[in-house]
């Protein structure tokens, strides 16, 4: 790659002195602007591998960005622990990373170990991003302190191993009680109904403040939101087309109809419904496990500290959805076995325990869940570690993307009106069947 | 009745106009209209976060801030963006007019068998969407490693500016009086000299459009960055607008400040050099 | 010698041309060659890195055609196209009347109004999107003031308002775009001949139909078909303001494409969609083509 360039450089300059050569002090400014892009080029390229100190270092791609401090701890706990590898963890935002793993698979540029978002890891294994570790996983021993919903996101149709889970998180609902006991609430909702009630009271459509707030954003933050209802209501991905798929979807297009919910969820990412609701915009707020550091560490300020965390209202059952990030070691890598042990010292229920601490996240092992004791005394937490109960996994499936678009097409037709719920989810259903006739989500 | 008049009408006069009033009025209506979005601009940029957040829109800054600002110039991955701009710009427009002046004076002033082809691969290349190049440019900067370098985006948009600096620069190239480097000739100077002491100064209106216009081009890219380079680092700033939105919320005052710097180059060049650039964009697109 | 000093004119003349020819076949013709190719390939992130794509003929213009969703983002094209040329083009020839009147402040304001046109694009997306707001968009909030609307106008979240929103923006940009080519027509016409028109009796109205029109007629077609070629390709707009939302009521063939190269990575199938929208551009630009090149022959 270097090697290209620098000739590119070398033409270009050429041809550039050339033809100033004949001019006068042109010159200077035309050939000192491609030396500068070199050297930007040099610090781009430094997080790929290269011996410093004799040891070859290894590059963690991730998108932590207030648990990157956890991460840090633990590599540098490793780096000192052992002088075979170096670990460095290189930040790219959950975006860029996705496009980086994709665009991987073609230019074979990936990093030694990449973290990604579980309902995804399928389909990255489908297209040979991961290498195959279950042999030395299993020769590990612990793989049965491992939540199954988790560990089933690493796996492929045939069950081989790609990666390990690091950790969970999963929805609740989040309250402004001071906005609800203004309207005589002072307990969160339990039931549809009561949430129904509740939100329609708190709504005040003069002051522009809406009942409820969530993400129907056209991506797969708007699938994770939906998927709680459409499994409260006792349907599932499988039966997006029954009737209590379409009650469910029926029920949060009443909401934004009645007002009680603003239209703009459609645009919202599951920041934007935080701010929202933050700003006291929304009396409710269908939240994330993650929401509660950003909280703490004065990333979002709320309007109130009067603020209570519950589990989602249910319908004919509780639901919510499991959210969390694996690790995998990336196909190519020269240091295949290095990076398998720095998984395994990672994950270990000491570790895993210590890290969920420091990051706010809910632990992946049942060992490591018993350690610590904020995941029950801190009764936010406690809240999402009651609702990881009821939590479903997305996929696995190496279609999920394809997927997930269905899902948020058809909640987006019924929240701007275009069409009515039993139609929408018709054609979801319709999108998706042949997918899981083809090759079913395992379970 | 006051023979006194106002001192703007009076200005508004000209020796010649007669309802100079009435088109005065409506062409300060026009502005009025199509300069809002740009006053919308700054004004948001100059609010402070609770004005923000107020639930009455304010028309201008009612605690004037310049907060939003600060918060851009003190952000690093900001400046990282900025470098990146105006190195993709820089790189762009070198590239550009590197390959596009020599090629306007040789279309331009030279009878040569298949002038008119080359021309009308100009003509053609102009009206290439980038959505049509980006895929293909896409896999071969790919197997050709320039993905995530400065390179591919320049190269991507140069291949815009080329066309338009030949198309531009052609006429220009074309009225320049034959005695005046027939002149130059006699007196010694060789094709070169001649090309860069003679021509080059004599269409230095032309030269200021296109530089200025292919550096734009590259300030203003946002597909071909936003394609070839994945890495946030390497981006330039429109590329990273979505970045900045969902790192800033709803922030508007800074987001609108973000889009505020980019605007900024634009409206000093115009201020400075209005006359030549509307000159030289209207010299290449109408037949006159 | 004659001969022998045409011969070296013409050398130098393709030592000019033909770096800049090169580069330009290199850059864009080999990727528009690419292009065609991989249309009628299978080619996708997966089978690329492995190079085992294979030609599968017109498969991928079937699937287009087959694609509601393609017949409407074919459909948005072509409104927002129509729909901003019909306004840039009457408004812009309005204002180019107007400044090219005698009167002080006319070129001061015919430049600051250009400043829109110069803008980037994703800046002008990004201000379309904050303003186009429901709750606590300018539009909404000046509207209700003056009163003709009663409740906020759903703007950008609404399929059926959208296109609309998103045209605006563009005409803002199209606007001064047109008058500034048009002035340039304008100017071109001689004062003596209108004013002759004049002294023999002509209503302004008339002046206008029977001399200035005629006489720009190469003027205004050369405008409505670059309007044209730079609307049709629209790209940096939709993805920044409205990401082709909400469902996919602002797509546009740029877009479309867009996607299915970069976020499903079906390269050959981005490729054809793609190729849809140059050919469409290329039946239009045959004809700017033929229009521009007449002269000096």
């Amino acid at each position: 790659m270097k090697k290209k360039l620098v000739s590119l450089m070398v033409i270009t300059t050429m041809m550039a002195t050339m033809l100033a050569g004949c001019g006068s002090s042109a010159g200077t400014g035309e050939t000192s602007e491609p030396e500068a892009v070199v050297n930007v080029e040099d610090e781009a390229t430094a997080e790929s591998a290269k011996p410093s100190d004799g040891i070859p270092e290894v590059t963690v791609w991730h998108y932590f960005e207030h648990e990157a401090d956890a991460l840090n701890k633990v590599a540098d706990e490793y780096n000192a622990s052992q002088d075979k590898i170096k670990v460095t963890c290189t930040f790219v935002s959950r975006e860029e990373l996705m496009n980086q793993y994709t665009i991987g698979a073609v230019s074979g540029e990936l990093p030694d170990i990449g973290m990604v978002d579980s309902p995804d890891m399928s389909s990255y294994i489908a297209l040979g991003v991961f290498e195959d570790i279950t042999d030395e996983l299993n020769a590990w021993g612990e793989l049965d302190n491992f939540y199954e919903g988790p560990l089933s996101s690493c796996k492929d149709a045939d069950g081989r191993i790609y990666g390990l889970p690091n950790n969970s998180n999963c929805l609740a609902l989040l309250c402004n009680m001071d906005i609800l006991s203004a309207h005589g609430y002072d307990a969160p909702p339990t039931t549809w109904d009561e949430f129904y009630e509740i939100a329609k009271a708190c709504t005040d459509s003069a002051d522009s403040v809406y009942g409820f707030a969530m993400s129907a954003i056209s991506n797969e933050e708007g699938t994770f939101q939906l998927i709680p209802w459409i499994y409260s209501a006792g349907a599932s991905v499988a039966d997006l087309g029954s009737a209590e798929a379409v009650h469910a979807v029926d029920f949060l297009g009443k909401l934004v109809d009645e007002g009680i919910m603003s239209k703009e969820v459609i645009n919202w990412g599951q920041g934007d419904a935080l701010n929202a609701f933050a700003a006291g915009k929304a009396a409710m707020l269908e939240s994330g496990t993650w929401q509660i550091s950003q909280i703490d560490s004065g990333d979002v300020t709320l309007s109130t500290d009067n603020y209570k965390f519950a589990l989602l209202p249910k319908d004919k059952k509780n639901a919510s959805v499991i959210g969390g990030e694996n690790f995998g070691v990336c196909s190519g890598t020269q240091y295949r076995d290095e990076c398998i042990d720095f998984l395994k010292y990672m994950m270990t229920a000491q570790h895993n325990a210590d890290w969920c601490e420091i990051a706010g996240k809910l632990a992946v092992r049942s060992d490591a869940a018993t350690l610590k004791d904020f995941w029950t005394a801190d009764e936010r937490y406690a809240v999402f570690n009651d609702s990881m109960n009821y939590a479903v996994a997305r996929g696995p499936h190496p279609e999920w993307p394809t997927i997930s678009e269905a899902l948020y097409t058809a909640e987006q037709s019924v929240l701007i009106g275009e069409s009515d719920a039993a139609t929408a989810m018709k054609a979801a259903a319709e999108k998706v069947a042949p997918i899981l006739e083809a090759n079913p989500i395992a379970q | 009745m006051n023979k006194k008049s106002n001192p703007f009408i009076e200005y508004l006069k000209t020796p010649t106009g007669k309802k100079n009033i009435v088109y005065s009025i409506l062409a300060i209506i026009i502005a009025v209209v199509f300069l809002f979005p740009l006053y919308w601009l700054i004004t948001m940029s100059l609010k402070s976060d609770s004005e923000i957040f107020g639930k009455t829109l304010t028309y201008y800054p009612h605690n004037f801030s310049l907060q939003p600002w600060i918060v851009n110039f003190s952000d690093r991955d900001f400046l990282q963006s900025l470098r990146n701009s105006t190195l993709i710009a820089l790189l762009s427009m070198l590239l550009s007019m590197l390959f596009g002046i020599p090629t306007a004076y040789g279309i331009g002033r030279y009878k040569v068998k298949g002038g008119k082809v080359f021309l009308l691969i100009f003509l053609v290349t102009q009206m290439l969407p980038a959505s049509l190049m980006l895929t293909p440019m896409y896999l071969t900067f790919s197997r050709l490693h320039l993905l995530g370098t400065y390179f591919a985006p320049a190269l991507a948009i140069s291949s815009a500016s080329v066309p338009f600096i030949v198309v531009t620069l052609r006429p220009y190239f074309k009225a320049v009086p034959v005695s005046l480097d027939e002149a130059a000739r006699i007196d010694g100077c060789g094709v070169i000299k001649s090309f860069f002491y003679i021509m080059i100064p004599a269409i230095r209106t032309g030269i200021v459009t296109v530089t200025v216009i292919s550096f734009l081009n590259g300030w203003n890219d946002l597909a071909y960055s936003m394609t070839f380079n994945v890495k946030p680092e390497m981006r330039p700033l429109t590329a990273n607008i979505y970045k900045f939105i969902s790192k800033y919320g709803t922030k508007w005052n800074c987001i609108m400040a973000y889009g505020a710097i980019l605007v900024l180059p634009v409206v000093l060049v115009f201020v400075f050099l209005q006359k030549q650039i509307v000159g030289g964009l209207t010299a290449g697109a109408v037949k006159e | 010698m004659k001969n022998k000093r045409q011969r070296q004119q013409a050398l130098e003349g393709y030592a000019f041309i033909l770096p800049g020819v090169i580069y330009i076949l290199v850059i864009l013709g080999y990727p528009l060659v690419y292009n065609v190719i991989l249309s009628l390939k299978n080619t996708n992130v997966k089978n690329f890195a492995k190079g085992t794509s294979a030609f599968i003929g017109m498969q991928n213009y079937s699937n287009l055609f087959k694609d509601p969703t393609f017949l409407l983002v074919f459909k948005n094209t072509f409104i927002f196209t129509i729909a901003c040329l019909i306004v840039q083009f009457s408004l812009g020839f309005l204002f180019a009347i107007l400044f090219s009147k005698d009167f002080r402040i006319a070129g001061p304001i015919r430049g600051l109004v250009l400043v829109g046109y110069m803008m980037p694009m994703s800046v002008t997306a990004m201000l379309g999107k904050n303003m186009f707001g429901v709750s606590e968009g300018v539009i909404n909030d000046l509207l209700l003031k003056i009163g003709l609307v009663s409740s906020p106008v759903e703007w950008l979240v609404s399929s059926k308002t959208a296109l609309g929103a998103v045209i605006a923006v563009n005409c803002w940009v199209g606007i001064p775009f047109n008058m500034l080519l048009l002035t340039a027509g304008l100017t071109n016409i001689s004062q003596d001949i209108l004013d002759s028109a004049s002294v023999d009796g002509a209503r302004p109205f008339q002046r206008f139909w029977y001399i200035t029109l005629p006489l720009m007629k190469s003027s205004i077609l050369a405008v409505l078909m670059l309007g044209f070629i730079y609307t049709f390709k629209a790209f940096d707009l939709m993805f920044i303001m409205t990401s082709g939302g909400p469902l996919n009521s602002t797509d546009v063939l740029g877009t479309y494409a867009y996607n299915l190269s970069f976020t499903k990575y079906e390269f050959s199938q981005g490729s054809a969609a793609a190729l849809v929208l140059f050919v469409c551009l290329f039946v239009v630009g045959l004809f700017y083509l033929k229009l521009i090149t007449r002269e000096d022959d």
